[in-house]
């Protein structure tokens, strides 16, 4: 097991966003979060980030309880995460983009001061993430002039750049056309055989094709985990989430 | 705040001829040329030590001449009271200017934007005022008798060796924080100004790069202080008002902001309207005024664009 | 002895409040902070003083000195202002930087550069006693002047639609132009007055600190402070934050006369450590 999520709740004044929400994921699994809006899925998600910190329960991550871990102390431990909203450093290039995230694997200290351009050790590395994530021919294109689809593409390599332990992934195909859709499906798909995968999707049929185990959020509860086929037929699933969507 | 495009080759071209006219002029020049030059090169420090800041790191600071003064105080008072060699008070400037500005810097770093401007001033303010009531930092008289090293048997109190001596220097700054600016630190410093909650999200230490990096410029201004009390001989508190930190300020929007060698440029422009043409006409300052809000309107790149703009013009055209 | 302190210091502070409230609300509605806010301050002291000098009317000056600066800051908005909204803000804030080099040498060509002074009005000319203190009965007049203005000011952004068009532009700019209201045209308002109140400041603080070039950066740099102690876009903050730099810097001179000038410095740099956004944040 890599991270358990125990009895997670938080509320944001009276409202209980999350109520006693138990997760537990193992090394390499690929599973999926949804729900309808509101449901407590971007709550969650920035609790195990560490952009947020629940009110009660914990998260133990590798053995270690993280409760009181900053965001950049929890990357560093390896949860890495790409972001709903695309979060780039727009006068950057692609490659100085992967660059500057994998520089922060450096440890504090003399290695600081040598030049970036000459670490071979670096760029190899930025080579190897740009192939996986498909951008190799945009290398030296400036982030901000990519297409939406390829910048989201991007924001996929950024957080996969210090070969995370746990990859969280924000909607990866919020506001795609179908073709860049297709794209990015096949790229998470063989991420995640390397990577032990969360991913927070509205898009139900990303979800059933991405992950082997879906977790079900319904105004705060978890009402339903279980293999995409199962959840596809649960009754209970149907009335409160795909009825509301019909 | 936008730096200017990062071109690598050309920050070295354009500091190259900056380097070779300074030598030409140092050659031909008379003393008063020579003193202006001096001048120039200090003023040079002092804005690359701020374009570093603020052109790498985002973080524009109205308060850094608060370090010039640091250096210069801290060469008068070693120099005069504890007699050490003028060479070693320069040196010793540049610790006091590295720790003095990495521990405010560490204090400082969390806010942004205009706070962090309040907050500079604000500090460099304290510091302008404490000097201007301190006795032991001579009141608003300042201290003077500050000597000029003598190094390899040569006496720099002589201009035109003061001159080299200063240009050794400016070059051993620029390769440093040109190395710096591409090194790792350099790159993030640069990617926490376009998005810094993304360098925290991979786990970047925003406020280690940021203290840091301010304690570097700290240090370099700190020596630009301690080198501009050598050139005149005295300090006084004026060299950590406000205005000076505005006018550095100035210089680096002029050069190109982020371009390092446009910041000498800053500071050649600059200076020589402030010095020279307020001895030709009386309205210097609507000039520098109105140039400065035209810079900011529609040069959005400063002279450094200009030069680039020339140089992509000309391989085009070949 | 105490009273007088006390007084002094308010007057202070109420010049202060006329001058930074209208900083603190075009900081809520553009993100910006306009550096010659100070230069406004000036002009309206040299304003004042050609009025008064060719009039011989101090009240001729105290009417038209801000009118002739909220002209000027319209004047202002609609050459440089309207251009820039969509430059990113730091680059407006330098932008107003070089502003401050015009009106110094502006100032400098059209009045000289020798110091000038404003002869107190005659309603004002003896001063009054306050239990057993003598105080100018002028500085009580520069105190109603600025609660004059408080009470307008709250009366209006509280209780009148205009006003509550204006808390909303500052609270949420986008979501206000979505509703219909009409923000550039607030923003045009707000700015213009704000300049007017600053050229107010100017001409009232005349006859007390007199008229010279170079005015504008002492007031700049303490009104930027209450700006920024108080919290950028709030008027309350703005006044609550120039009660204290007036006090603190009052008191400050009184008790410990060789820090006179860090008081307020480290009164502002202790506030910010600790709350980075100012007392009253609104962002």
């Amino acid at each position: 097991m890599i991270i358990s999520l125990q009895n997670i709740s938080k509320s944001f004044g009276a409202n209980n966003v999350l109520k006693n929400i138990s997760i537990a994921i193992d090394k390499k699994e690929c599973v999926g979060i949804i729900g309808p809006n509101g449901a407590g899925k971007s709550t969650l998600f920035k609790i195990i980030s560490g952009s947020l910190f629940q009110d009660g329960g914990s998260i133990i991550f590798n053995d270690a309880n993280i409760d009181k871990l900053s965001i950049e102390k929890r990357s560093r431990l390896g949860i890495s995460q790409s972001f709903q909203s695309n979060s780039l450093f727009n006068e950057m290039t692609v490659k100085e983009n992967i660059m500057v995230a994998c520089s922060q694997s450096f440890k504090v200290g003399w290695e600081l001061f040598k030049s970036l351009d000459k670490r071979t050790n670096i760029i190899t590395k930025s080579y190897e993430i740009a192939e996986e994530v498909g951008l190799t021919e945009y290398l030296d294109f400036r982030s901000d002039n990519l297409s939406y689809g390829l910048q989201r593409q991007l924001e996929v390599g950024l957080a996969i750049a210090n070969n995370p332990s746990l990859l969280l992934l924000d909607e990866p195909t919020a506001g795609m056309s179908n073709e860049e859709t297709k794209n990015i499906v096949k790229m998470v798909k063989k991420l995640s055989t390397y990577y032990t995968t969360i991913i927070v999707e509205h898009d139900m049929d990303v979800i059933y094709s991405l992950t082997k185990k879906i977790y079900v959020l319904d105004s705060g509860d978890l009402i339903f985990d279980g293999t995409p086929n199962e959840v596809k037929n649960s009754k209970l699933v149907q009335e409160r989430y795909i009825g509301i969507k019909q | 705040m936008n730096a200017v495009q990062y071109d690598k080759k050309l920050r070295l071209q354009l500091f190259i001829i900056l380097c070779c006219s300074a030598i030409f002029v140092n050659i031909f020049g008379d003393y008063f040329t020579r003193f202006l030059l001096s001048e120039i090169i200090i003023l040079s420090l002092f804005a690359m030590s701020l374009d570093f800041l603020a052109g790498r790191g985002g973080m524009i600071s109205l308060g850094h001449a608060m370090f010039l003064g640091i250096g210069a105080y801290s060469t008068a008072i070693l120099f005069i009271n504890f007699n050490i060699d003028p060479f070693l008070c320069s040196l010793l400037a540049v610790v006091i200017g590295l720790i003095i500005g990495y521990l405010i810097g560490f204090i400082i770093v969390k806010t942004d934007g205009i706070f962090f401007i309040m907050i500079t001033l604000a500090l460099g303010e304290m510091f302008h005022s404490w000097a201007y009531t301190n006795d032991f930092l001579g009141g608003s008289d300042g201290i003077s008798g500050i000597l000029r090293p003598k190094l390899l048997g040569m006496d720099l109190n002589e201009p035109l060796f003061f001159s080299y001596y200063l240009l050794i220097l400016l070059i051993l700054v620029y390769a440093f924080l040109a190395a710096v600016t591409d090194s790792p630190l350099g790159r993030n410093l640069d990617a926490i100004r376009q998005n810094s909650g993304r360098v925290l999200s991979l786990g970047g230490s925003v406020k280690l790069y940021k203290s840091a990096s301010f304690g570097i410029s700290a240090a370099i201004a700190s020596l630009a202080g301690s080198l501009y009390a050598q050139l005149n001989g005295f300090v006084s508190p004026e060299i950590s008002h406000w205005t000076v930190s505005g006018e550095g300020l100035i210089m680096i929007i002029v050069g190109g902001i982020g371009s390092l060698s446009g910041a000498i440029l800053g500071a050649v422009v600059v200076h020589i309207i402030q010095h020279e043409f307020s001895k030709l006409v009386d309205w210097w300052m609507l000039l520098m005024g109105g140039g400065f809000i035209l810079v900011v309107l529609f040069l959005k790149e400063g002279l450094w664009g200009l030069i680039l703009k020339f140089k992509n013009y000309i391989i085009e055209n070949k | 002895m105490f009273i007088t302190e006390i007084l002094n210091a308010l007057q202070f502070s109420m010049t202060l409040f006329l001058l930074s409230v209208g900083l603190t609300i075009v900081f809520g509605l553009m993100k910006i902070v306009n550096l010659a806010h100070g230069t406004l301050y000036m002009l309206g002291a040299y304003i004042g003083l050609s009025i008064w000098t060719f009039s011989d009317s101090f009240w001729l000056a105290f009417v038209f000195a801000p009118i002739a600066t909220a002209i000027l800051g319209a004047l202002l908005y609609k050459v440089l202002f309207k251009f820039i909204q969509r430059v990113d803000p730091m680059r407006q804030v330098l932008l107003t930087f070089g502003l401050i080099y015009i009106g110094l040498d502006s100032v400098r060509l059209i009045w000289g550069s020798m110091s000038h002074s404003i002869t107190t009005p005659e309603l004002f000319s003896n001063p009054i006693n306050i239990f057993g203190e003598t105080y100018p009965t002028y500085r009580l007049f520069v105190i109603l002047v600025g609660i004059t203005v408080l009470l307008i000011l709250y009366f209006v952004l509280e209780k009148t639609k205009m006003g509550a068009m204006v808390r909303a532009s500052v609270d949420d700019h986008e979501t206000s132009q979505m509703l219909g209201i009409n923000t550039e045209k607030i923003l045009f308002y707000t700015f213009s007055l704000g300049c007017g109140l600053a050229g107010l400041a100017g001409v009232t603080v005349a006859p007390i600190v007199g008229v010279e070039a170079g005015m504008d950066m002492e007031v700049l740099v303490l009104t930027l402070i209450v700006v920024v102690v108080g919290g950028p876009g709030s008027l309350k903050g703005a006044l609550i934050g120039s009660l204290l730099i007036g006090f603190v810097d009052t008191f400050g001179k009184v008790f410990f006369p060789e820090l006179a000038l860090i008081t307020i410095y480290a009164a502002m740099a202790l506030i910010l450590i600790f709350k980075p956004g100012g007392m009253y944040s609104r962002l």
